[in-house]
């Protein structure tokens, strides 16, 4: 007998998928995360074939991003699987419409407020309204319960404007906020402003100011700060940027975080500001800090090749288990290397958006564990030029 | 000098670049370029990035020391490296002088960079895994340890290395920077002109030209005599071949008065007579400057 739930969290959706298999007939059920779903058995000539079936659906379904639902905490604490920024290039064109597996809903004053959705607190470029909407929701009992919070556009019509003000509101209500579990600073697409504009600021003193926030999760480079601090509840930090200060990969490296299960880093191109060397990925790669990591990301990077030369040396890739090299200018010299990881533990290798040759792919598909080797279908794959998916 | 404190985060200003470091230093990384030191001191701790190019003085460093990577461009008076030393990442290009390897150290994981290390006769056997090994103009270095694990890749330009050990049989090679194959590497004997002249990337085609021999691509490619005269080597003329997106391959073929040996020297393109090219040669701009007793 075969029994599997699985669960599939990204920026559009958050669903589950079952599926029993028992003696010749499987029973697979599906839907949103919260419904009952919909269900369908389906018979075999025999036993075996069935049990065939059954793993041919579930390795399919691997292959799409889904986890075992059995990987994800029974505490009240946030499933790993909900801490990946996007899945996929395309998440980067829309707003969210999940954040850790709840409904991201605009906050509206005018209706009831609930605790069961991610309220998105943003502001139009001819209405100022963030500041106003977040106090008042931070006023009402739901914002007690509410376990995620989501900060859109908070510029308005000045789009060098920092988030500083936006976050002040939120550390002077922090002690009003002990279910606060997940925040998201930038939920903005290139449409509203390119992230390389976006005008971030240090993070460190909202991570101070909630001592049992689970993941965050920020979008945009420029005056990104990380001074050094001690957090031990904190899971997941993932900072998505079009080019990566040293001095932000500095503070992360020197910071203890001994919860850390999913640590995603966005690195860019010089071009917009990247200043990370392969070098100064060292102390990250050397295995010593963060002993809890499951997940490493390290996407959108133009130096994707030669981190993938120096990471299948690492003896952090020993201890975890998805590697995150999405999105950035992987090539064959950096699929070659990848293939050094057959020896490892690793249950899955995120190579989504790449530059690899469809050969490579194939020799990549062939190791021991989940590999996604897709592209968007509009891709240019020009020899001559390779870009970052967020260069701008 | 500059620094930064791992846990506070503050960056070190060091403006006595005379001065010995401060004791007890504890930082995560370190910048002393250019910096006039001859050593360091014992109970220096860099996390990540211990960086000292040209240091002129620099000539030892302390035992056991352990950082992330360790960056010593062009220290003209290094000879030598400590015993214990721990590091990924080594570079030490344009370090003329450097030649003997401590007998026990780890350099693993990252890149050990050896460019134009001119000295350096060897490589040592505790060298076990690397992302990339640069021995670009190392042209004493004639072998890689049996052992050597390479993810990345290894440069082999102007090294005397003619073949690589069984199980480093595809690992992807580079000639200062640019990409070839195995043959290009070990087999550049079987180069032809035409293949030259139809590889349509130009720095490959300069590799290629340079493995195969300007003066056998020269002739095989039927390159056109722009000029001819004689010097004391015997005739010499101002050869030139057309390539495609790149500047013309224009060379003064001549030989030597002495060896009797004969070569292309390539010269600017836009050189017109033997005797223009000659003077490029020796360092004359105007060519009517140039009246040399003897050519060799």
């Amino acid at each position: 007998m075969i029994e599997r739930k699985l669960i599939y969290m990204d920026a559009k959706s958050s669903k589950f998928w079952n599926i029993r298999q028992d003696g010749d007939s499987h029973t697979v059920t599906y839907g949103r995360t919260g419904s009952a779903g919909q269900s369908g058995t389906k018979s075999f000539a025999s036993e075996a074939l069935a049990v065939k079936d059954a793993e041919k659906l579930i390795r399919e379904k691997l292959g799409k991003g889904y986890v075992e639902a059995s990987d994800s905490p029974q505490d009240g604490s946030l499933p790993l699987a909900a801490f990946p920024s996007i899945n996929h290039r395309d998440d980067l064109y829309r707003n969210a419409g999940t954040f850790v597996g709840l409904r991201v809903v605009d906050y509206d004053m005018e209706k009831p407020a609930r605790s069961d959705v991610a309220y998105r607190f943003r502001s139009d470029w001819d209405e100022d309204q963030i500041v106003p909407a977040l106090k008042h929701f931070l006023e009402k009992d739901a914002a007690l319960q509410a376990s995620a919070i989501v900060i859109g556009a908070w510029f308005g019509d000045d789009t060098e404007k920092s988030p500083g003000e936006v976050l002040d509101i939120l550390i002077e209500n922090s002690k009003r906020r002990p279910q606060l579990a997940a925040i998201f600073v930038g939920d903005i697409t290139s449409e509203e402003n390119e992230m390389s504009w976006i005008n971030q600021t240090d993070l460190a003193p909202l991570l101070n100011a909630f001592p049992d926030l689970q993941l965050l999760r920020a979008r945009g480079g420029t005056g990104l700060k990380f001074t050094p601090l001690q957090h031990a509840k904190l899971r997941g930090l993932a900072l998505e940027t079009g080019g990566m200060d040293a001095s932000v990969l500095r503070g992360v490296c020197s910071s203890q975080f001994d919860g850390l299960e999913h640590l995603e880093l966005w690195l860019g191109t010089e071009e917009y500001g990247a200043t990370v060397r392969i070098e100064d990925l060292q102390p990250l790669l050397s295995g010593e800090l963060f002993p809890n990591l499951k997940y490493l990301g390290l996407r959108n990077s133009d130096i994707a090749d030669q981190i993938a030369a120096v990471v299948v040396n690492s003896p952090l890739v020993q201890r975890i288990e998805t590697l995150d090299l999405s999105l950035g200018t992987l090539s064959d010299e950096g699929g070659e290397a990848l293939l050094h990881l057959k020896d490892s533990k690793l249950k899955k290798l995120n190579l989504h958006y790449h530059y690899l040759s469809a050969e490579m792919v194939k020799r990549l598909r062939a190791l021991p564990f989940v590999v996604d080797a897709t592209t968007p279908s509009d891709m240019d794959t020009d020899e001559d030029f390779r870009f970052v998916a967020v260069g701008e | 000098m500059s620094g930064t404190d791992g846990r506070r985060g503050a960056t070190l200003a060091w403006r006595e670049r005379d001065q010995p470091l401060p004791a007890n230093l504890d930082c995560y990384e370190l910048d002393l370029s250019g910096y006039r030191l001859e050593g360091l001191p014992t109970d220096l701790r860099v996390a990540s990035r211990l960086i000292l190019d040209g240091s002129p003085r620099l000539r030892s460093l302390p035992e056991n020391l352990k950082v992330g990577s360790l960056s010593l461009r062009n220290c003209m008076a290094l000879e030598a490296l400590p015993e214990g030393l721990e590091c990924w990442f080594l570079d030490l290009s344009g370090c003329e002088h450097f030649h003997q390897w401590p007998q026990q150290a780890v350099v693993r994981n990252g890149s050990l960079i050896l460019r134009d290390c001119r000295r350096l006769a060897a490589l040592p056997e505790w060298l076990s895994r690397l992302a990339n090994l640069d021995l670009a103009g190392c042209p004493q270095i004639d072998r890689v340890p049996e052992q050597l694990v390479l993810t990345g890749w290894l440069d082999l330009a102007a090294t005397a290395i003619t073949a690589l050990p069984a199980q480093m049989g595809d690992t992807r090679l580079r000639w200062r920077g640019v990409r070839i194959d195995q043959r290009v590497a070990f087999q550049p004997e079987s180069l032809t002109a035409s293949e030259i002249l139809q590889e349509r990337n130009a720095e490959l085609r300069r590799v290629k030209i340079e493995r195969m021999g300007a003066l056998e691509f020269a002739q095989q490619a039927n390159a056109q005599v722009l000029d001819e005269d004689r010097d004391p080597g015997g005739p010499r003329r101002l050869l030139r071949i057309d390539l495609q997106e790149d500047e013309p391959l224009v060379g003064l073929n001549c030989r030597c008065p002495s060896t009797g040996r004969e070569y292309l020297l390539r010269v600017p393109p836009q050189m017109k007579s033997c005797h223009q090219a000659a003077a490029w040669i020796a360092g004359f701009d105007d060519p009517s400057d140039y009246h040399p007793d003897h050519e060799s």
